[in-house]
């Protein structure tokens, strides 16, 4: 089996398979600490609803459809942005209603859609072995743009994931920073359409965050333990898709939620949380 | 030339049909300490947001001589320290005590450059001064309620601000705590050299030395005086609609009701 593996990995097309998870692990877990720490989940899922909408609508329209993904997302960030900021209404009732208009858009999209819908399912539920040098490529800029974004302002990420009202009170343009991980959450989520789908990704935006979650209060190693998660949960998902035959998105996808729970069982935090709590019980009882 | 650092003219504020403030005329001198009383809903945290730039309005806001409207430029920011309401923290959020009071210098650093030794210096004596040096390296999630309200001061201190603004900075939090935070922010005014505007509707924790109240009411000031005069029976029976009386203690005006 080991021998068989290793042959395997000779082949171009399984080495870019593994570049593409690593770089699709690694984009959508770093921009899961922003989902997960600033409890936006259901942006992950607008947004990956929105790319999908926009790539089946491309398809419709003969544009390619990571390109009509990516804008799609970048007009629901648009949306997004300022109507969480500046209406009444609660952030999450105007994603439900975001998420839902999306996900009908991308239905009706594959309902007129004459030709074969083997290629809106691939973006739907992703295709790591049919990947072109351009995806890979594409995905590789953004998830650097990312890393580059999150090394030159880490410390105005900090005050902006701890209280946006506290940002803006310390002079820092955090309004700008919030639409820039908008931005950003629109490319990470269209450019892996290809890899693990517009369904699935939303997996990957949280997943690894709420590991982390679970094993640090260090914001540095918090980013470092979400992107070695994201990382492990797509190559390992991607090895066992190949060994068992298996749907890689959904092996990659499973593979994340073991990983999450693993972290959730042996969680130091939770547990000094649970021998806090004892402890206090305890003194409780004493007196 | 005046000493106002602070100067309100016909400010308004509507949400809707809701008058927030109506036609607020206001001036504060520098290092006043002032405090915002009044009911709930009255309009004393839409004054502080709008001075601290987190409210449109119409009227004319002048601050430090300038005139400003809600959209503020950095140098005006970071000259405002803002300590909020107790807020709530998810007790996993990966930040250290001594991190979130560090978080004060980041906008005065400016981007690219990080906190440093400096720093760092200013924060442990800012600790030291909340008296919670021993638990910088505690998650900030896992102190408790006034613990969390002194990392506010103490990170709003750290911004080097000239003028301070805390909204209810001692609410829900227990008599002993409160009064530790009380005489706290009289130590920060004598010692900071600071511009204080303090909202509250709790009359027995004033800071000893707030030296002037402004009485708030359906979003109109009421009173604007001397604060032992402001805290009368008739006053403030009138501004809360209910029966109160004061009595002095140690020197000190308090307020009981039944």
């Amino acid at each position: 089996m080991t021998e068989n593996l290793v042959e395997v990995l000779r082949y171009p097309l399984i080495q870019r398979a593994i570049l593409a998870c690593v770089l699709c692990g690694a984009s959508c877990s770093v921009l899961s600490v922003f989902v997960v720490l600033m409890k936006m989940p259901l942006i992950g899922v607008s947004m990956s609803h929105a790319a999908f909408a926009g790539a089946v609508l491309g398809m419709l329209l003969g544009i390619n459809p990571v390109l009509s993904g990516f804008i799609m997302c970048l007009l629901s960030a648009g949306v997004l942005g300022p109507l969480s900021d500046r209406t009444d209404m609660a952030p999450e009732n105007i994603l439900g209603i975001m998420f839902s208009f999306l996900m009908g858009l991308a239905f009706l999209g594959m309902g007129i859609l004459t030709r074969t819908k083997a290629g809106a399912l691939n973006l739907m539920w992703g295709s790591l072995l049919s990947l072109s040098g351009l995806d890979i490529a594409i995905l590789a800029f953004v998830t650097s743009l990312l890393a580059l974004f999150v090394l030159l302002f880490f410390k105005e990420i900090r005050l902006v994931l701890f209280n946006r009202r506290l940002a803006t009170a310390s002079g820092l343009p955090q309004r700008t920073l919030y639409y820039t991980v908008l931005f950003l959450t629109g490319a990470v989520v269209s450019s892996n359409l290809t890899t693990v789908g517009g369904l699935l990704i939303f997996a990957l935006l949280v997943q690894p965050g709420a590991t982390a979650l679970q094993l640090t209060y260090d914001l540095k190693h918090f980013f470092l333990i979400s992107a070695a998660s994201g990382i492990g949960a797509c190559v390992s998902g991607l090895i066992l898709s190949y060994i068992f035959d298996l749907p890689s998105g959904a092996a990659v996808v499973l593979m994340a939620t073991a990983i999450f729970a693993v972290a959730y069982i042996f969680s130091p935090k939770r547990n000094a949380t649970k021998l806090k709590k004892g402890s206090m019980a305890h003194e409780d009882d004493a007196r | 030339m005046n000493n106002h650092v602070i100067e309100f003219e016909g400010i308004t504020v509507r949400k809707g049909n809701n008058l927030l403030l109506d036609n607020i005329s206001l001036c504060v001198s520098r290092t006043e300490f002032v405090g915002i009383i009044g009911p709930n809903g009255a309009g004393k945290t839409t004054l502080l947001n709008v001075i601290a730039g987190f409210e449109q309005f119409s009227g004319t806001l002048n601050l430090f001589g300038h005139h400003e409207s809600w959209k503020r430029d950095r140098k005006t920011r970071l000259r405002i320290g803002y300590v909020p309401q107790l807020f709530q923290i998810d007790p996993a959020f990966p930040i250290l005590a001594s991190e979130a009071v560090m978080t004060g210098s980041i906008g005065r650093l400016g981007l690219f450059r990080s906190p440093g030794r400096e720093e760092m210096k200013r924060t442990m004596e800012l600790m030291e001064m909340m008296r919670m040096a021993h638990l910088a390296g505690r998650p900030l999630g896992q102190l408790s309620g006034g613990e969390r309200q002194k990392v506010s001061l103490a990170r709003a201190i750290l911004q080097q601000p000239d003028i301070l603004l805390m909204d209810e900075p001692t609410a829900n939090l227990d008599i002993a705590v409160q009064k530790e935070v009380s005489d706290l922010i009289s130590e920060i005014h004598k010692q900071e050299n600071l511009t204080l505007l303090l909202v509250t509707h709790d009359f027995n924790m004033l800071p000893a030395s707030m030296n002037r109240a402004v009485l708030f009411n359906h979003g109109k000031i009421v009173y604007d005086g001397d604060a032992d005069t402001a805290m009368s029976s008739e006053t403030l029976s009138g501004l809360f609609q209910y029966p109160l009386e004061t009595f002095d203690r140690n020197g000190k005006r308090f307020v009981s009701y039944d």
